[in-house]
């Protein structure tokens, strides 16, 4: 019981939350789209859901629902021109996309500029209001509300994370998925062997951007207040450094990087002062030993053949 | 290879980034670690009526914006010095603190974890008004009182009741600045700047804007930059041209002394108030002698011939051989106002401490008088300050 202190709740829902961003990043990379623009989609996803379930009292599942299409369809406008472009010129170009996205919503009206949207209502809130209509209250439960917001948040989550991630893995080992590791291991052979690398790549940055909305519509009813500069540079880094230190062959390295970079501040919070240096040592020494991230298909091959019997992959559910 | 190229350039912008991540996280402080002496309690005399209450500390430590963390954190231990000090035998207060680094994931982690795990009987802090905008519902849910003492823009106290702040918001400093300095030079125009991407910079800007055209000032222009900016020739030639007699920026210091600077440069002969941005010494570091006649509105100056700021004002420089700053002040009576209210609710509950907080009247601090209205929105006043020969000076 005192595992479910909504300390740990909350962490554990922000962990979760990073997982679902880290598939957001990992499916634009995984056509070799380096794309930066994550945060941008984020904000505009946040926004747009904040905006609806605030200002047109829309109910939260399809606010956040709006804000996820929203940012499928700006990156369907943005993509056109964008994704002709490779490698570095890509991250440029996103990463330009993004920035320009944070100005706009510092000088809109409706934005509250940097002010920022306040007072939103809580996911936590919003599940229990649900709960209590069918019967379940914290008393009947015998625990505090707090626990029982966060506990619902956090069953929430994970419940979406799960079947994102089910999605994801079915998507992995469709026509889709193999076409976009095809396009990613060599973008001309798999042209040449039909291929149509421009509607695969525009794919997977809309599934990406979508996913990346999601977030951040969850990321603005999760924190209930969101300013434009939740969404800038430091938050692209964030969500890219999920993929680059957990990744990015397979969808599980990418999901480590994200629990991984998620827990180790809460667990070196101890060290106070220090914990900045730590974390940046972490970081260079996983580059410096891997520098494909921590997990890639060739560790999931090495369990394989070691472990024959697990026909799951057992480290990604860790 | 193709994959390969692709790891490399990924790898690439990694390290650019986490370069400038490290450049702007640099600047934590590691040095005062708030080691304030414990009370001897080796002689326990009295040691039955005496109760222990931990309290936490949300401070931004870490990042850009951890001087404002680090003076609130020094403020926070004198006062824990001479609080366990003369309290021996009632009530020893331990405090401890959490670093968000500016984040407002981290406050929420921050906060929560104090409540839940460390089981503080309140929590004083964050640093930041948008992080205690994310992270104060979350205490007021759990109904632990949060005590925030830098956060001053408008709706924190709206966050719920146990939410309280002794930081007095703009809409009462900025107001009695203007008023002052423009009643007294008998200003009938005025020009404004602001930063447009700092919420701090922009609610300060509305509040000047209010308070101008309730006064009847006639509104020549606005005009904006951006945090980081550092050339501001464009917007002050703009206002130049406007002639205002009262020239009002709001801005945190570093952007907000080099705008007061290079409107001096410029030839701008206009009276200049500043926001609550400009309560830092370092903007005479930056602005030099432009600074001379900047007028501004703070809670706290060191130069207040009070015989409480002073022995505060000692005390600090003892302790760091520095001066406080209104960061640091503010702290410190943050916590006087937590050991007087726990004293008088007699132990250490999270309810009874927010009923004693709420009775709150009169009490006399470095920063001014403070009591709480009904809605728990601190009455002080503010002193007007003018920059003169260097320092700030109390405004006549």
């Amino acid at each position: 019981m005192d595992f479910l202190n909504p300390y740990n709740l909350q962490v554990i829902t922000f962990i979760v939350l990073n997982c679902i961003l880290a598939i957001s990043i990992f499916i634009t990379l995984a056509t070799g789209q380096l794309s930066l623009g994550h945060a941008g989609f984020m904000s505009i996803g946040a926004y747009t859901s904040s905006i609806l379930s605030k200002n047109a009292d829309m109910p939260l599942f399809i606010a956040i629902l709006a804000g996820a299409l929203m940012a499928g369809l700006i990156a369907l406008l943005i993509g056109a021109p964008t994704l002709k472009l490779h490698g570095l010129y890509l991250a440029i170009a996103t990463l330009g996309f993004g920035e320009v996205v944070r100005v706009i919503l510092l000088n809109m009206k409706i934005t509250n500029g940097a002010l920022g949207i306040t007072g939103l209502k809580s996911l936590g809130t919003y599940l229990y209001d649900w709960e209590k209509m069918l019967g379940i209250t914290a008393q009947s439960l015998g625990v505090t509300v707090p626990v029982i917001k966060s506990l619902s948040t956090l069953v929430f989550m994970l419940l979406l994370f799960l079947l994102i991630l089910f999605l994801t893995l079915r998507l992995n080992s469709s026509r889709l998925g193999r076409a976009f590791e095809a396009i990613r291991a060599d973008e001309t052979a798999a042209r040449a062997m039909g291929i149509q690398v421009n509607y695969y790549k525009m794919l997977a940055f809309i599934i990406g951007s979508v996913l990346a909305g999601l977030c951040g519509g969850l990321f603005a009813h999760i924190t209930t207040a969101i300013t434009p500069n939740d969404f800038n540079y430091h938050k692209v880094v964030e969500i890219l450094s999920f993929a680059v230190i957990g990744g990015t062959e397979v969808v599980w390295g990418a999901l480590f990087g994200a629990i991984a970079l998620t827990t180790l501040p809460e667990v070196l919070r101890g060290l106070a002062e220090y914990k900045m240096i730590f974390y940046g040592a972490i970081m260079v020494l996983v580059m410096a030993v891997r520098p494909r991230g921590l997990i890639g298909s060739d560790t999931l091959q090495k369990l394989f053949r070691r472990n024959k019997k697990h026909n799951d992959q057992p480290k990604g559910v860790e | 290879m193709k994959g390969n190229s692709i790891s490399k350039s990924l790898l690439s912008v990694l390290l650019g980034t986490s370069l400038l991540v490290g450049c702007s996280s640099g600047a934590s402080n590691p040095s005062s670690t708030g080691a304030a002496p414990e009370t001897n309690n080796a002689a326990p005399t009295e040691s039955a009526g005496e109760f222990t209450a931990k309290i936490g500390g949300v401070f931004i430590l870490s990042g850009s914006s951890a001087a404002y963390g680090e003076a609130q954190k020094k403020g926070l231990d004198l006062a824990l010095e001479e609080l366990n000090e003369t309290n021996k035998g009632k009530l020893k207060i331990e405090i401890q603190y959490e670093d968000t680094g500016g984040k407002k994931e981290s406050a929420i982690n921050s906060v929560n974890k104090l409540i839940n795990q460390d089981n503080v009987v309140a929590i004083i802090g964050p640093t930041l008004s948008g992080e205690m905008l994310a992270a104060g519902p979350v205490a007021n849910e759990a109904e632990t009182p949060i005590f925030g003492i830098s956060n001053t823009v408008e709706g924190i106290n709206d966050i719920g009741e146990f939410v309280f702040r002794n930081s007095l918001p703009e809409s009462i400093a900025i107001p009695t600045a203007m008023k002052q300095a423009i009643e007294k030079k008998g200003s009938k125009t005025a020009a404004f700047i602001y930063a447009e991407n700092d919420d701090f910079s922009v609610s300060g800007f509305q509040t000047m804007k209010k308070t101008a055209e309730e006064m009847g000032l006639q509104n020549l222009g606005e005009t904006t930059f951006a945090i980081g900016d550092v050339d501001f020739s464009a917007q002050l030639t703009k206002i130049k041209q406007l002639n205002p007699d009262v020239l009002l920026v709001s801005a945190l210091y570093k952007e907000g002394s080099m705008v007061v600077k290079k409107a001096r440069e410029l030839g701008i002969n206009s009276l200049i108030v500043g926001g609550n941005g400009f309560n830092n010494p370092k903007v005479f570091e930056i602005a030099g002698p432009a600074a001379e006649g900047l007028i501004v509105a703070t809670p706290f100056s060191p130069e207040k011939q009070d015989e409480k700021v002073q022995k505060f004002v000692k005390a600090f420089e003892a302790k760091y051989g520095s001066k406080p700053d209104q960061f640091a002040a503010q702290a410190y009576d943050s916590l006087y106002i937590m050991s007087q209210s726990l004293l008088a609710a007699g132990t250490a509950d999270r309810n009874a401490l927010r009923d004693e907080l709420a009775k709150l009247k009169d009490f006399e601090g470095v920063s001014g008088k403070l009591s709480f209205d009904e809605g728990r929105n601190p009455i002080g006043d503010a002193v007007v300050v003018e920059a003169k020969d260097g320092k700030f000076v109390p405004f006549e």
